[in-house]
């Protein structure tokens, strides 16, 4: 069930009126129904593996009980770190079983000597990375005395399977669980402020992620064929379908949130007005890289902290690699979380990976030419990691990027803003970057819709909508279903 | 040494390390309130604060501070 799908919509529509009026301010009984509205959800989804996800979301409920009767710190410091070897081990099972098997096999192979080894017929859980982050991180902060175990099965269970970011994140932490104890009073603004991130987050999706996916496909299908312009042309477009899918999903996830009354975590703060790398991951999906610097590069950085730059180098370089393959078992996204990681290494040496910059506009309320040059260097930057991101295997990537590493590919280049297949995408892609730029300060682009006269509010939405149904692609669902 | 001689030397050592003289510091200050202190920086400011004070922090102890007042607390324990 696709946020993007009609039996979504249908769905929606049916959990929101049962929530605000069957079950108004009625906390316990919001939970309870939130829960079942999840769990039919994921169970939609995939009924196979929904015993798993009840039976883990069990599981970590009493290992939290657990921690809590238990007498001694030390006892309860063992049995958090009991969860993370569960967490670890499902998302180990599930997810890098096959690679390992896969990779020792070929290994041993190399040294001369045979294997008849057989990978498994594993299927991925959905959302199982997403789930299991947050049920170690639940473990994780009781551990550090961040917060208290629950008692509320009910609501544990409706924190795990909150169904807005249940697929795909934004992953939230156990804090979250504040917001299913307080009682939720329907708040127009906050609603129609879901509402229209929603419209937002399925605009970029259709309009641009959507549009993307035809032109950079057929690219990918027939590297060897392809010109250095084409091949660039389909790297560029894949880091805005990347950036307009995923932050897309996230604006429909959190947008779903608010019109049932919750706040969920922040995912990406226009990340292409980051002027260097450090800056980008502070602004491209955040719930994870916050996750990772909270529960891995915090406590890499804290033991390394007697070595200087060296141990920060390192305890960014691991963490950036576990960014990486947290995507799923591939060299490429071991590689992909190398490539950024070293790409700190200057950003760390010349100490400017800590500043915040501040953006200001300079004249007609444009970047500054100095940040400008930083954006558009930090874009291609992360274009090359996409493109290890996106391709089957490390020799497909080089295969790639060498093809486009010649002078052939600028001279081609400037035609494609003419073709028809790429005129229209190019000049959305333009509008979508002055919108942002525009109201970079403000969650949403939509933001400021608020304070529109409503006839012209109206208006804008109802074009909108128009053009979205007519454009439309039930075939395409999100890039991150696969992670 | 009393908290609040402490937290004025702490004071004192963010606005060294984050480079800002308008840094203010409340025990209940946390990362959100002071621009500049991120997870990058925080581990900066650590090692000045076990520099300056000649102690040494364990790892469990930086990883479970909230805010700066926990920090304090956790130093004054220490200078005892």
């Amino acid at each position: 069930m696709s946020f993007n799908s009609l039996p979504f919509l249908l769905f929606f529509v049916a959990v929101f009126t049962l929530y605000w009026f069957a079950f108004r301010e009625k906390t316990k009984a919001q939970n309870a129904f939130l829960l079942i509205a999840s769990w039919f959800f994921y169970g939609y989804a995939s009924l196979k593996m929904l015993p798993l996800l009840i039976g883990a979301t069990a599981v970590f409920y009493g290992l939290g009980i657990w921690m809590k009767h238990c007498r001694s710190e030390k006892g309860a410091s063992w049995i958090g770190t009991l969860g993370v070897v569960l967490g670890v081990g499902l998302l180990l099972a599930f997810k890098y079983l096959n690679f390992f098997i896969e990779s020792f096999a070929a290994l041993f192979q190399a040294m001369g000597l045979q294997t008849n080894w057989h990978t498994f017929n594993i299927i991925l859980p959905l959302g199982l990375s997403f789930i299991t982050f947050k049920l170690i991180s639940y473990v994780l902060e009781i551990r550090r005395g961040k917060i208290e175990a629950e008692t509320d099965f009910v609501a544990f269970a409706a924190y795990i399977a909150f169904f807005p970011c249940l697929l795909s994140g934004p992953i939230d932490r156990p804090q979250f669980l504040g917001q299913l104890h307080k009682t939720r009073v329907f708040d127009y603004d906050t609603a129609a402020e879901g509402m229209r991130q929603f419209l937002w987050g399925l605009a970029k999706k259709v309009l641009i992620a959507d549009r993307c996916v035809y032109v950079i496909d057929p690219v990918w299908e027939n590297i060897g064929e392809a010109s250095g312009s084409s091949l660039l042309m389909a790297a560029l477009l894949y880091t805005f379908q990347m950036y307009t899918d995923f932050s897309g999903y996230s604006d429909m996830a959190i947008g779903t949130g608010k019109l049932l009354g919750f706040r969920i975590a922040k995912n990406f703060n226009y990340p292409f007005f980051a002027t260097n790398v450090a800056e980008y991951w502070r602004r491209w999906h955040m719930s994870l890289t916050s996750w990772l610097t909270d529960y891995v590069f915090m406590p890499l950085n804290v033991r390394f902290r007697d070595w200087g730059k060296f141990g920060m180098i390192l305890a960014i370089v691991i963490n950036m690699v576990l960014v990486g393959l947290w995507h799923g078992a591939n060299w490429t996204f071991g590689a992909f979380g190398l490539y950024h990681g070293l790409l700190f290494i200057p950003l760390i040496l010349s100490g400017a990976f800590a500043k915040k910059h501040k953006l200001k506009a300079g004249r007609l309320g444009l970047p500054k030419l100095s940040d400008l040059g930083g954006m558009v260097l930090t874009f291609l930057l992360v274009t090359v990691g996409l493109v290890i991101f996106r391709a089957d295997s490390v020799g497909q990537a080089w295969q790639f990027l060498s093809g486009m590493a010649h002078l052939e590919t600028l001279k081609g280049f400037y035609l494609f803003f003419l073709h028809p297949d790429f005129r229209t995408k190019t000049v959305l892609i333009i509008v979508l970057m002055v919108l942002e730029w525009r109201n970079r300060t403000v969650e949403f682009p939509l933001v400021p819709l608020k304070a529109y006269h409503w006839a012209v509010r109206y208006a804008i939405y109802l074009a909108l909508v128009c053009l979205l149904v007519m454009l439309w692609d039930k075939n395409l669902t999100f890039l991150y279903i696969d992670f | 040494m009393q908290n609040e001689a402490l937290l004025e030397q702490v004071q004192e050592i963010f606005r060294d390390v984050l480079d800002d003289e308008e840094i203010v510091l409340q025990e209940t200050s946390t990362a959100e309130d002071v621009e500049g202190w991120d997870s990058l920086t925080h581990i900066q400011l650590i090692v000045a604060i076990e520099k300056h004070f000649k102690i040494k922090f364990t790892s469990k102890e930086i990883l479970s501070w909230k805010n700066v007042g926990e920090l304090v607390d956790c130093l004054a324990a220490k200078l005892a």
